[in-house]
């Protein structure tokens, strides 16, 4: 660390290598905190949570009672200890709340004035955050599994909703393009691009095409079970998908090509869309990934897992990585949401091992740094 | 650390509710030591906990609560693994129920739900997932650390449920008996009336309690009877008097001397019957004299038939009141007999019935009162025809003759066999024999003949003694062609076909069947042959120095074929003997002499030196068990049902039965498959 800020200081590093090294160790030792605690809104389970991209400091969570609340993460009061404070809770008794089981929401991706969510009661919301009205209400003929806002979409604002059957699990907008990836619950996961309706631009292969190895009707599947997860990494360079099959697999988002990277079993009991996510600014880059009770940590290009981490009593169905904190967010059914924050370096061991730590990371770090 | 994890082992499988403080001890003593054998007990306590027993669960998890107070390093490893924790000791996880047996389940659920309670109290706030696991249980899984019995809500309404389940089934019920109560309510009221009439013709003062209300009402203040409860004496003028009075056996053991005076008033009614005039002629003595002695005290006399008042009357009345039936009273007996069956075959049971489903009901006080008094009545009506002591036995014994004779009609024989009352007859030897003759001479009889000989009847008829002899067989076709030549039996007539066109290959419209012509006049009667009990035992010398007591007819099971043996359970015969030593022989040379397990262990605890005494003479009665101490879950399986099936559904056997299966089915195959109505199934 020490060695790190000296470098930095001097310039004889890149600002960014010590920024990696840092929030690397900060994910590495993510830890269920005592001192961070989220309040205990929902009665059921929680299906959904988002934390918007603008400041970093709200998050959404939506249950699957239908209630929405939006916390506040930040802590301003100057101590450890901090409980994320439910700012306010779109609950039952609110005339607007999704009948059902809400299943996505999201963050307009320039403002917190607004957020999205969709529910099973086949409607899909825009909400203004102020008053807690929804703006605008679509409905659909079927239930809503899951939508997608555009991150970059400045002019048009396209969702993308799922609008979907049952069949379509989950649909994602590419970081900087146009393009769409939908999963559909008969294991294929396809490629769209908004501006050609006619079809889509390709659909994934787990075999990459190579016939010998695929049956019949295995051919250009994604997963042997459906694919029920869908995450682009930060970058956008690569797509990650799960399915019930328990596999994770990781695809070139370009060109479509299984980089059959092995992350071993990824333990997936769930009937409906699993919310996974990317660590950002990291390198390696990790995975975390909802298994079973536990959410569990991949090194997303080995496929190595990390560590698991356990804390929920019941399956976990969503979790969220806080970009600036490193900090991590799992809600599961048993109605909690957990917050997973780093560990601090407990303050004797510098001075003793301070040393060995920096040689141990100055070589690490050094291979990080000619990764990226 | 083999040490510690010895001792969690024999602390979980000790099958005892509290641990050994001893060897907690000295697990808590090793534990000091470092974190290292902390990690270790932890995992062996893991490692038990997981294991399929309650009662080695609910050892595992005092040792772990015992550990968690004491030890922060045990603390964080618990918590840590908090999830599995829960799941194996409060059920959190429905697929994973908690093994047999259930009580200690049940026990390990509360203990641990409480002890989790208590731990978060005291560490919640420092242990996240601890706090955690207690909210999950609290808001999910909805336990009341409250309620004593830790159940969770499922739990909870499933038990209400049941409840009022219950409690309409028992209101149906109550309702049924109330309505049932209306409709005989009269009816046993009437028998009641109508036993207590009886009685009072039988016996006209058995009324007790009038008695002792009369008695010292009409006894004056010095008087001084010994022995006021006692009636009978003053009954005795009445008894003659009364239309019964010779079924009335009193057994007075009367007086003492000084009033022998009385003794002429005091009869005896065993000499009734023979000297009623006497009695008579007394009576009216009696009457004069008292009128004559005491004008004053006449009511006194008249009531009590003491001449003075200093006389004092020790009178000790026994139980044995007796009524005799005779052809007096003959139809009152039988009525009292019929409602003494009544009430206890049928109005009792059902007013016992009531009042068990009033109270399981808890019904209205005045129903349960009014069926309580039923009942209360009842009983007092049997208790008063117990102490009659009615002397059924000669009518019984003339019914039962009636039978045996066969002049009763069944409907009477049918009657009486049921009853088991008590009082049911004893059936004398020669007349149950008689019994016994009858129905077997009717059922196995054989009884064939020729058409040719003489018919039987006639001969029967020529004289009685045959006639006795004469076997009863019921009536048949043979019987209804006895002694007539039938042209036409046995002989089958096949019509000619009456189509238009379709006609028939020529046959034979005649075909006589010889089976079918013997069947007219023959007959069949199976005769199994007569039961014979078997009145010999195995008498094979047991290891215990008795005889065997097996009464097996030909073989017993342990002891092979059943020959003669002496006293001592030799056997009898020299060759049979020998074959019996030489079968000892043989099993001494499977196992040496020396490999006899108490001379082993008569050795060992000599020497003191294990020569292996434990393992010799358990062969084949399966392992030992591994833990004594815990109760074996086997052992419930091991029923009368698991047996049977682990027989019949064993592979051999299932093999065997499907074998034979397949072959009926193919012979049936191979005689109709041409018919497609077999074919097809």
């Amino acid at each position: 660390m020490l060695g790190f800020l000296s470098s930095r200081r001097a310039g004889l590093d890149d600002p960014l290598r010590l920024r990696r090294a840092e929030s690397t160790r900060r994910v590495l030792s993510l830890q269920l905190n005592p001192d961070r605690d989220v309040d205990r809104i929902h009665g059921n389970g929680i299906n959904t949570i988002d934390i918007d991209v603008v400041e970093g400091r709200y998050m959404l969570s939506g249950g699957a009672d239908g209630v929405i609340v939006i916390y506040d993460l930040e802590n301003f009061t100057g101590k450890t200890q901090y409980t994320c404070k439910a700012i306010c809770t779109v609950g039952r008794s609110n005339r607007h709340v999704h009948k059902f089981s809400v299943e996505t929401v999201q963050w307009y991706p320039y403002d917190t004035g607004m957020f999205v969510s969709s529910s099973f009661d086949k409607t899909m919301k825009i909400w203004d955050t102020e008053t807690l009205k929804p703006a605008e209400i679509f409905e659909f003929e079927t239930n809503v599994y899951s939508h997608h806002l555009s991150p970059i979409a400045r002019k048009h604002s396209l969702i993308a909703g799922l609008i979907s059957t049952r069949s379509l699990m989950c649909a994602n907008w590419h970081k900087d393009n146009v393009f769409i990836s939908v999963l559909s619950a008969d294991s294929k996961v396809k490629v769209w691009d908004v501006r050609r309706a006619t079809g889509s631009l390709f659909t994934l292969d787990q075999h990459n095409g190579d016939k010998s190895k695929a049956s019949t009707e295995a051919a250009n599947t994604a997963h042997n079970g459906r694919a029920n997860g869908l995450c682009f990494t930060g970058d956008g360079l690569y797509l990650l998908t799960t399915g019930t099959d328990d596999r994770m697999r990781l695809w070139n988002s370009a060109s479509g090509e299984n980089t059959l990277v092995n992350y071993g079993k990824v333990c997936n009991e769930s009937r409906k869309r699993l919310q996974f996510c990317v660590s950002k600014g990291c390198s390696p880059e990790f995975v975390f990934v909802p298994c079973g009770s536990s959410v569990a940590v991949y090194t997303l290009h080995t496929g190595e897992m990390v560590t698991m981490l356990r804390g929920h009593y019941n399956n976990v169905d969503c979790c969220e990585f806080h970009p600036d904190y490193q900090e991590l967010y799992s809600g599961g059914k048993d109605c909690n949401i957990l917050a997973w924050v780093p560990v601090l370096r407990p303050p004797d061991e510098e001075e003793e091992e301070a040393d060995t730590k920096q040689k141990a990371s100055d070589s690490s770090t050094n291979q990080l740094g000619g990764n990226a | 650390m083999d040490q510690l994890s010895e001792l969690v082992e024999e602390l979980t499988t000790s099958g005892q509710g509290e641990l050994n403080q001893e060897k907690m001890k000295e697990i808590k003593k090793l534990c000091k030591v470092s974190n290292d054998c902390i990690d270790h007990v932890y995992h062996s306590v893991i490692s038990q906990l997981n294991q399929d027993h309650s009662e080695i669960r609910f050892s595992a998890f005092q040792i772990a609560s015992e550990l968690f107070s004491r030890s922060h390093h045990f603390r964080t490893l618990l918590v840590d693994n908090f999830q599995e924790f829960l799941e194996l000791t409060v059920e959190t996880d429905l697929d994973q129920p908690l093994p047999p047996p259930k009580e200690v389940a049940k026990k390990l659920k509360s203990l641990a739900i409480k002890t989790v309670h208590s731990w978060q109290t005291s560490y919640g706030s420092a242990y996240k997932k601890l706090a955690l696991g207690y909210h999950f249980l609290k808001q999910v899984k909805k336990v009341d650390f409250q309620d004593a019995e830790a159940r969770t809500v499922a739990e909870r309404r499933r038990e209400e449920e049941r409840r009022s389940r219950l409690e309409r089934i028992y209101k149906e019920k109550a309702d049924a008996a109330t309505k049932d109560m209306e409709d005989s309510c009269k009816e046993i009221e009437a028998t009641l009336t109508e036993m207590e009439s009886c009685m009072k013709l039988l016996f006209p003062e058995f009324e007790l309690t009038n008695v002792k209300e009369d008695v010292p009402r009409s006894s004056s203040p010095n008087l001084q009877l010994a022995n006021i409860s006692d009636p009978q004496p003053c009954c005795s003028k009445d008894l003659v008097n009364g239309p019964n009075q010779e079924e009335l056996v009193e057994k007075q053991a009367t007086n003492e001397e000084h009033n022998r005076e009385l003794g002429k008033e005091l009869q005896n009614p065993d000499n009734t019957g023979k000297n009623e005039d006497d009695d008579e002629d007394e009576d009216d003595e009696d009457q004069e004299s008292s009128e004559e002695d005491q004008p004053p005290n006449e009511d006194f006399i008249r009531s009590s038939g003491l001449i003075s008042h200093s006389y004092s009357l020790d009178l000790n009345l026994s139980s044995g009141l007796h009524v005799k039936e005779n052809e007096d009273n003959e139809a009152v007996v039988a009525t009292v007999r019929d409602l003494h069956r009544l009430i206890t075959t049928k109005h009792l049971p059902a007013v016992q019935g009531w009042i068990q489903v009033l109270t399981k009901a808890g019904a209205e006080q005045r129903l349960l009162r009014k069926a309580l008094d039923l009942k209360k009545s009842l009983e007092a009506a049997l208790q008063k025809h117990e102490e009659l002591h009615i002397d059924y036995k000669t009518r019984v014994r003339k019914v039962m003759k009636a039978s045996s004779d066969g002049d009763e009609d069944d409907d009477d024989d049918f009657d009486e066999v049921p009853e088991k009352e008590g009082y049911e007859p004893h059936i004398p030897e020669h007349l149950r024999a008689e019994y016994g003759t009858f129905s077997i001479s009717y059922k196995y009889f054989t009884f064939c003949y020729s058409s040719s000989s003489e018919p039987s009847t006639s001969q029967s008829t020529s004289s009685d003694e045959k006639a006795k002899d004469a076997p009863v067989v019921p009536f048949g076709l043979d019987i209804y062609y006895w002694g007539q030549d039938q042209p036409t039996a046995g002989k089958i007539i096949k019509s000619a076909s009456q189509h238009q066109f379709w006609v028939p290959v020529e046959m034979e419209e005649e075909v006589e069947n010889k089976e079918m012509a013997a069947e007219s006049r023959s007959r069949y009667i199976s005769f199994p042959g007569r039961f014979t009990p078997v009145s010999h035992f195995c008498r094979a010398p047991l290891g215990n120095g008795k005889l065997c007591q097996r009464q097996d007819r030909v073989k017993c099971p342990f002891h092979g074929r059943i020959i003669p043996r002496d006293q001592d359970g030799k056997p009898c015969k020299a060759e049979d003997r020998q074959r019996e030593e030489q079968e000892e022989m043989r099993r001494r040379q499977e196992q040496p002499d020396w490999r006899d397990p108490e001379l082993m262990r008569d050795i060992e605890a000599a020497t003191g030196q294990d020569l292996g005494s434990d393992r010799v003479g358990k062969k084949g009665k399966g392992k030992k068990k591994k833990f004594p101490n815990l109760s074996d879950l086997k052992q419930n399986a091991n029923t009368s049902r698991s047996r049977l099936e682990k027989k019949v559904f064993n592979k051999s056997s299932m093999r065997r039965v499907a074998e034979v299966m397949i072959k009926a089915d193919r012979r049936k195959h191979d005689k109709f498959s041409n018919q497609f109505n077999y074919a097809l199934h």
